[in-house]
Order: C-alpha cells, then structure tokens, then sequence
C-alpha cells in the first residue's frame, strides 16, 4: 500500500522540504486535554473475541479506547507483542483469553500463564506502572465481563494518564539509582588458590583421553595475554596438555564452546567445567542441544573464581562447587569447601531495588540500559542463547529494535531477560564481559528467584525435567488475571 | 609549532574559560565506575589528568554516535515527506584524548572525508579541536609502539599536553589549536626549551608489548590470507561486537528504518564485522561463513586493507579489544602469530 503513495503527484520541491524543517517523526506532544487513553487488546479468538463480538451483537456500550487484536491463542502471545505495542505509544495493554481448561488447543492459555507470571514480575521490577498491563479470562459468552474489563481499564488508565515515552526516564530525572550502593559483602577476601597438583591431574587426564582417543578436543583455559587471566584453550594433541591450567582465574564458561561447530568439528568434546559450567550443560542437555553420550565432563572442584580482582558474586552462596555431574572428577571432592556466605550478595540488591517506587526503579534500568551499545557479548558469551538466527537478527518483522536507542535498549534487555527466565543457571558471563557492567546478573537472579518461588524449579540440576517455561500445572497459581 | 607551559591550575582555568566562552567542552568523566567522554560544565568534573589509564569507550561515539537518525520521512496525504535531521554544529574542543585516541580521528577522517563529504561526521568534525595529553601510565594492554605510535605521538592532535613535574607541556601543532593557545595567552608561560622527549623515553619503558606489527613503520602490509592458522587463532571468538564497538578506529555501520503506518526514522547505527549477519545475503549465502573467516577480515581491515588504500596503519595500538574481549582474543598476539613470532 505504502509503495504507491504519492504516485501521480510532483514529488515536493526542495522548498516544500524545507518548509517542513524541524518536523520530528515523535507522536504529537499529548497532553491531558487532547488525550484519550489508546489500550491495545490481544485476545484469542476462540473465547475473548467471541466475547467481544457477543458484547456487540447485545449492544452493550463501552469504552472505545481499545483497539483488539485477533491471535489464535493466548499461548502465541509473545511478551514482545506488548513491548511492541507500548514501544509504538499504547497507554495499556490487555491480555485475554479462555479460561483454564476451555483452551482450544487444550493448553495454550496454561503455558499462557506461567510465561505472564513471570513477564509481569519482570516488568514490576523494571518499574513499569502495572495499571497498565492486565490480563483476563473471557469467555465467549462472558460479554457483560469483557465491557467490564475495558471500561475498568479504560478508566484507570485515564487516571494515570499518558503513558510516557518507552524506553525514557520520567520526569526528565536521569541517573537516578545507578548509583545505587552494592551491598556490602561479607568477605572480599579472594579465594585460595586450588592445589596445584589438580592443575597436574588435570592434564594428565587431558594428555590420557587425547591419546586414547577418547575425546578429539579437550576445551580448557590456558594461559592469558594480559595479566593474570585466562583464555580459552582447544587443545588436540596430547603434547599440548600441558598448556591447560586451573586456577581461580578461570572464569570463562566454556560449556557455550558445545554448540560452536567450529569445536565440535574437532571430534568428540572432553570439556573442563565447573560446578556452574555443569549446570548449563544440564540446560543443554535438556534442551537437547547437546547429546550427553557425545560429551566428556571434566568436572573441577572450584573454589571461587576472581572477577576484577574480587570473589566473583555468584560464589558467595554456592552450592556446587563440587560439580554434580561428570565422567572424571580433577579435585577433593571430599572436602568440600563451603560457602563462603549464606546469602547471595544480589539478593540485597535486588531488595533495595524493590524497597524503591516504580518510577525510581524505572529510572534505574532506564539509565542501566541507555549505555547498552548492543555489541551482543551478553548474547554470545551465554552457553543457553544458542538461537541461529537470535530474534533480533530477524528483520521480518523486526520486533527487537537494532538500535542503540532507549526503545531499542529497552526491548533487547527484555527479550533477553524473557528468554532466559527459567533457563539462566546463573553463570553471570553476561553480567562479566557487559562493557558498561549493565545489572544483567540482578535480572537474571530477580526471574530466577521468582521461577523458584511459583514453579519450584531450579536449573541447572536435573537433565530429565522439563524447563518450567516449557511446561504448565492445572493448578499453577494466576491472581493477576481477573 | 608553539610550545608552552602550563601549571594544572590555568589548565582548570583555560577550561573554564573555554566552557564560558560558549564552547562546549568533552572531556573524561568518572561514573558509574566507568570513565567516559562526556560535556562537562566546569573543570572539576574532569578526573586528574595523571590517574585514568584510557576511557571505556573511545571518542569516536562524539563524531559517529552509536545510533544516529540520518532521514526523517512520513507519509501526509498520499505524499512521501522528507525531513533532514540537522546535525548539531556546536564549537567543539575535547580534552585529553589520549595520543592513541587522537591518532584514530585521522583514521576516520581518511574514511568520512576523503572522496565523499559524510555531512554527520564532518561538520562535527570540522567544528572539533582536540587537547591531547600524554602517555605516563600506559596500561597492560597497550601496544602502541607496535604500530608506529608513542604514548607521546602529536598525530590527530591539535594541542598536545604532556605532564612535566606538575606542569604540563603546551604544544600547539595546528593552526586550531595555535588558535586556542593564543586566545588565552596570558595562562601559559614560556616552555624555555623544554621538550616531552624523557617523559616519552619513561612511558615507552612500561609499555612490554612494542615489536613492530607489519605495516607499521613503512613495512609491507603482508598477512597470509590463506593461512589455515586463522581457523585456530579464532576457534575461540564467540562472535560478538564488542571489540569493534570499543575500538576507536572500527567504522563499518547499518542502514535501518524504523517506522510505524505513518512515519518512520532512518538510522545509521554501529555494526560489526564480526556478526554473521553483517555479510548474510538474501539468498542466504554468507561469503563469510565461519567466525574465522569473519575474525580474518577485522585483522585483514585493520593490518593490510586499510594501509593499502589509505596508506596509513588503521590500529592505534591502544588494546581496548583485547582487554575488552570475552575470550581474551588478543589482536597484538594474533598478528604476531601469524606472522611466525
């Protein structure tokens, strides 16, 4: 349609053009008095839309602020959608679809509610005013509840106002709450060096596997460039085992080296792993993207890593630093080290976070997210973001902005966060190698905490279970939908 | 050239009077444990010109923002109209790029100016002076004197500042920053013939990584582009932009168009090499179809490519990739690899 506006007609002389200097493409200034409130409705169309057109053919009357679109089944809505739809200028998004156990498709709306639960707990800790964002069960006969939902909505939106721009800090504040103190930790200590002769052990295993040809690569660390780091090292000849070492710099999780051909080419896989780095291959193995009779699991007892010369965050509080699954074990798993904490220092972040408004919290990840140069080193370094192509590299329709804008920011760091909730063993690589030390390990965490606390389920442990984002329960819990 | 003194009081002073006189002043900003280029609106802001090694970011995002409208268009009454987004034409003058930082600015005006005038960088450009400041404390990941550079090199710079003992060398090398001197005459004092050549011979002492990478210093800018080493020199590469997004001298961008039913954006946004996307085909074909290949062509752009057509060196030498790298991929150590050390 849009390729033959403007045929027939004189294209606009260069005078006409710069007659219209200073013509921003931004939606016209809304104020309160020219405003009404603009609520986009995805609804199934099996119930809610049956409902709706029910509403219509009894002629009952309501707001006419909501513009619905049509879509099979809640369970095909994705929480990009209603990025989509505020990103595009909606006051309010609703939700709606059959309630549980009229599903046409038997279970769309239950996978449905376990994905918002967790949207909706990751919006809230992003600071969005939640007024704007419900969710409904409808049924087809349910007209009089439909005309309900929309004018309750409608009003409270109109209550709340406009929303602002997507993506911005409101108010004009800027800043705000980056400074937010990190907890105090409990020790900054670094931890202690693991023994040398499990850096001996080590290789000895890497050289025997190798020369049995048990493995055609062994993926482990070597020595770095700079400093005291590490890198990651491929090492296929047993002459090169020695090259292998283990220490507390080893920080990389090289469990995301299963999924790169350019590895797996090399033969079977003889991987190093700690406990953390196990726990992704479990995800994987879930997810069947790795098969777990084409891996050999070197597990490594680990007593912490150093990340910018402090104990790493993650390993305050963990519970596996003798891995829980392996073929060959490097370390005492006998005398396990305990944790240094009981509590993860986050959680202490995250709860300063949710003792502040929404707005302040807005603000937080507003300006968290407006350094985001979206060089993707978050995407890459994660062993369970292995999609070819990622959604954002999908242009058709581009539902993830490319840009480095506050929308397009805003959108990516969701969609990321989305992606991962229920799948994130915490390895924070993301949180580690951002450029501008983007809080991508409190998200992480906050959905984590939450997948726990509704579904009961940690990742990482069990390779047999269905990931919870995967899966439903009749009785899953969803107060939030009316 | 002119060449001056100044104690850190008149510099503070210098900035301030600069800032007054409706200039707008970037300068590195300590934040968020980060430190960036960023306008100041006083000199204090500015952390102490001895104790910050190198910005997170290079200055490259004041001249080539990391995504910038380039057209505005909207759809009125079955016409297409367009709209030129003005490009702020503000007097510029950035302080203590470091000589690495500086030198990168005449790398992208060899590929924003030369044949084709790109009318976002040049007019920022062109309203640009820079204030470099020397070298004490080079950093781990530098290798600056291994691509024909020093932590003391004037190239890119209009003014060049160098420490001496709580003082700091003037050295005015472009009519620009002569210009900027002479306005303020009265806060320099003469340099007596002092030259930044002992702090130079100091710095370059820190620095361990400075054996001449090819092309640097006239050398032939030769790497083995059928080499079967790259494929293991960039097993590890994990395909992310992050080294060509820090980088003070990778250019390379997209096109998109973000639009609604009614109006849209043109934006001219940062892309990298390294992506799969970046050469993907419609057809689906990718001429660059492993990480190795895609890891060759930044090597290949930054060492040989960019030397023959423009006949200078486009790495600086300032290591922000390798610092910066997931996996430790270290440009410096790959080069030399390949070229059999």
């Amino acid at each position: 349609m849009f390729a033959l506006v403007g045929a027939g007609k004189p294209a606009p002389t260069k005078t006409q053009i710069a007659d219209r200097k200073g013509w921003r493409p931004m939606p016209r200034e809304r104020t309160k008095q020219n405003w009404e409130p603009k609520i986009i409705a995805f609804v199934c169309n099996w119930c809610t839309y049956v409902g709706a057109d029910a509403a219509g053919t009894q002629r009952m009357r309501y707001a006419p602020n909501v513009r619905i679109i049509r879509l099979p089944c809640t369970g095909r809505i994705d929480p990009l959608f209603i990025v989509k739809a505020f990103e595009q200028g909606a006051d309010g998004v609703i939700v709606s679809g059959c309630h549980p156990g009229d599903c046409h498709y038997v279970s769309g709306n239950l996978h449905a509610r376990r994905r918002f639960t967790v949207f909706l707990k990751l919006m809230e800790f992003l600071g969005l005013d939640l007024h704007r964002l419900s969710f409904a069960w409808v049924s087809a006969t349910e007209g009089a509840k439909w005309v309900q939902i929309v004018n309750e909505v409608t009003q409270q939106i109109r209550q709340i106002g406009p929303a602002h721009r997507w993506g911005e800090p409101m108010n004009g504040m800027r800043d705000e709450g980056w400074g937010m103190r990190e907890t105090a930790v409990a020790t900054e200590q670094a931890p202690s060096a693991p023994n040398p002769q499990w850096e001996a052990r080590l290789r000895e295993l890497a050289r025997r596997l190798l020369e049995n040809g048990e493995v055609g690569v062994v993926v482990g660390y070597a020595t770095g460039s700079l400093g005291e780091t590490t890198t990651p090292a491929f090492i296929t000849k047993p002459e090169d085992a020695d090259r292998l070492v283990f220490n507390q710099r080893c920080v990389n999780n090289l469990s995301v080296y299963l999924t790169n051909k350019m590895v797996t080419k090399l033969g079977k896989v003889g991987i190093v792993a700690k406990g953390c780095d196990v726990k992704s291959i479990v995800g994987l193995i879930q997810e069947n993207q790795v098969n777990r009779g084409e891996v050999i699991i070197i597990g490594v007892v680990c007593n912490g890593v150093v990340v910018n010369g402090r104990l790493a965050k993650k390993c305050y509080a963990c519970t596996v630093r003798v891995p829980h699954l392996y073929d060959h074990l490097v370390g005492d798993a006998k005398a396990p080290q305990q944790p240094v904490a009981k509590a993860d220092p986050r959680d202490g972040e995250i709860a300063q976070l949710e003792q502040m408004t929404p707005p302040q919290r807005w603000n937080y990840w507003m300006a968290q997210f407006e350094r985001c140069i979206r060089c993707y080193a978050c995407r890459a370094v994660c062993p369970l973001c292995y999609c070819d192509p990622c959604v954002t590299d999908r242009s058709r329709p581009q539902w993830v902005l490319t840009s480095a804008h506050p929308q397009g920011n805003l959108a990516w760091n969701i969609v990321r966060a989305m992606h991962l909730a229920g799948r994130c063993i915490g390895c924070d690589e993301c949180m580690r190698v951002c450029p501008f030390h983007i809080r991508l390990d409190l998200l992480n965490r906050k959905l984590a905490t939450e997948i726990k606390t509704a579904f009961g389920y940690e990742p990482g442990i069990d390779p047999t279970v269905w990931p919870p984002l995967t899966t439903f329960r009749p009785d899953d819990k969803g107060e939030f939908i009316r | 050239m002119t060449r001056k003194l100044i104690d850190a009081e008149n510099l503070g002073q210098w900035v301030n009077e600069l800032i007054v006189s409706g200039r707008r002043v970037i300068a590195p900003v300590c934040e968020n444990g980060m430190t960036v280029f960023k306008p100041i609106s006083r000199a204090g802001a500015m952390p102490a010109p001895y104790n910050y090694g190198k910005t997170d970011l290079s200055f490259k995002e004041w001249l080539f923002p990391k995504t910038e409208p380039i057209l505005h268009y909207r759809f009125d009454n079955g016409d297409v109209l367009l709209d030129d987004p003005e490009v702020e034409a503000v007097e510029t003058v950035a302080f203590f790029l470091r000589p690495c930082d500086a030198a990168a600015l005449s790398v992208l005006d060899e590929v924003f100016g030369r044949d084709y005038d790109d009318a976002f960088y040049t007019v920022r450009r062109r309203h640009l002076t820079v204030v470099g400041l020397s070298c004490i404390e080079p950093q781990p990941e530098c290798f600056c004197p291994a691509v024909g550079l020093s932590p003391t090199s004037e190239k890119g710079s209009d003014i060049l500042l160098t420490p001496l003992e709580g003082r700091f060398l003037v050295e005015a090398l472009t009519e620009k920053g002569r210009l900027l001197v002479d306005e303020h005459a009265n806060l320099f004092t003469d340099a007596h013939g002092l030259t930044k050549e002992q702090v130079t011979t100091q710095a370059m002492t820190k620095i361990t990584r400075k054996e001449p990478l090819v092309g640097a210093n006239g050398g032939s800018p030769y790497l083995p582009f059928d080499s079967e080493a790259w494929e293991d020199l960039a097993r590890k590469c994990l395909g992310c932009g992050v080294c060509a997004y820090v980088c003070p001298t990778c250019h390379c961008f997209d096109i998109v168009d973000e639009a609604t039913a009614f109006s849209g954006c043109r934006c001219r946004n940062w892309d990298s090499c390294a992506f799969s996307l970046f050469t993907l085909h419609a057809s689906g074909h990718n001429p660059r179809p492993t990480q190795a290949h895609r890891y060759r062509q930044r090597v290949m752009h930054k060492f040989c490519y960019f030397l023959q057509t423009f006949g200078q060196n486009m790495c600086v030498g300032c290591g922000r990739c390798a610092l910066r790298c997931p996996v430790n991929l270290d440009i410096y150590e790959v080069v030399r690899a390949l070229t059999g050390r």
